[in-house]
């Protein structure tokens, strides 16, 4: 009868010790790893929210700041000098200068609330009426400025137009961003004091 | 009898490898985390351009012989305060992370100032709670209408 010599057990697997301290190393790397991860995923969706706000505040602001650049003296439903750029609480209007069409037409944006957020529109004449700003206007206020320095001769006038906004995020759960400043349409106030 | 091989990763060896994985996995973090710094800087960066917009608009605004040539730094440029001891006021949004600068220089061709320099440099914060500062300057020329 043929004998098979048993050989001695290999020693070519882990032993219990060694695959619990791998275990417990990898679950410290990997929960670092995922808390990490976890924090970012958080921290990049709040920043692309807030990027998507600086977008649209700064579309908004850049299309207000062209439009008071050209705004004008002349042209219908102008009257006294604090009369040139009508702020309500709802809607902005004043007179532009269109040098594409060669001539002045009245631009008017409007806020327009709503429970989930306010937009901000832009109209041109009759030109179809643009969203600026969708649904991440959580308060809006714009007033006219009219200032009167005592300089020599008849004095100085300076208009402006003060912007207070604030943008909330879609979710609601960031901080809202915030921007105010003050607008000076620089050909207008020139023609207030060049007449 | 056949001689004991050991086949298998020894402890060191996989320890090594995962600390050499999480050094290969750090800068990979590191490039998430600068993303969302880089956002930050560029909110501060609107609100400076945002300023200097509206420190350089007013200036423009005024007559050409009421925009007087000189350095002007944080300490004169401030709301309600004289811009170069005249009747002319500064209106400046509340921002008191950032230092307007403003500076007005004449360009004169003989004894004729032709055009007036104005340069606006917002200096602000590049991330929150740290003291390092970035700059942004905006120029432009205002010319003389009365010659």
């Amino acid at each position: 009868m043929k004998t098979f010599k048993k050989n001695p057990p290999a020693t070519t697997a882990f032993t219990l010790p060694e695959i619990l301290i791998v275990c417990a190393v990898s679950a410290i790397f990997l929960g670092s790893a995922i808390m990490l991860f976890t924090n970012f995923r958080q921290g990049f969706s709040r920043s692309e929210n807030v990027a998507v706000l600086l977008q649209e505040s700064a579309l908004f602001m850049a299309r207000l700041r062209t439009d008071l650049n050209n705004a004008v003296l002349s042209g219908p439903g102008t009257g006294s000098f604090d009369q040139q750029i009508q702020a309500l609480p709802d809607s902005l209007t004043f007179n532009v200068y269109s040098s594409r069409q060669g001539r002045i037409n009245q631009v008017a944006y409007r806020l327009l609330p709503d429970a989930k957020g306010g937009s901000i529109s832009r109209q041109e004449a009759d030109q179809a009426e643009r969203i600026l700003i969708k649904n991440h206007v959580a308060s809006l206020s714009w007033q006219m400025q009219l200032e009167r320095f005592a300089t020599p001769g008849s004095g100085t006038f300076r208009i402006g137009v003060g912007l207070d906004l604030q943008l909330k995020t879609s979710s609601g759960r960031e901080k809202p961003f915030t921007i105010k400043t003050t607008m000076f349409p620089a050909r207008l106030n020139r023609q207030l004091n060049n007449p | 009898m056949n001689n004991i091989r050991k086949n298998g990763l020894s402890l060191v060896e996989i320890i090594l490898s995962m600390g050499i994985l999480a050094m290969i996995m750090l800068p990979v973090f590191m490039t998430f985390s600068s993303g969302n710094a880089n956002i930050q800087i560029t909110e501060s960066e609107f609100r400076a351009h945002t300023a200097a917009l509206e420190l350089m608009e007013q200036i423009i605004s005024l007559p050409f012989n009421l925009i007087k040539a000189g350095s002007y730094d944080a300490a004169k440029i401030v709301d309600g305060g004289a811009f170069a001891n005249s009747p002319i006021l500064f209106r400046l949004s509340e921002n008191p992370d950032l230092k307007p600068f403003l500076q007005v220089e004449e360009v004169k061709r003989g004894e004729k100032i032709v055009f007036k320099k104005i340069t606006v440099k917002i200096a602000y914060p590049s991330a929150r709670a740290s003291g390092r500062m970035r700059d942004f300057t905006l120029k432009t020329l205002v010319a003389n209408e009365n010659i």
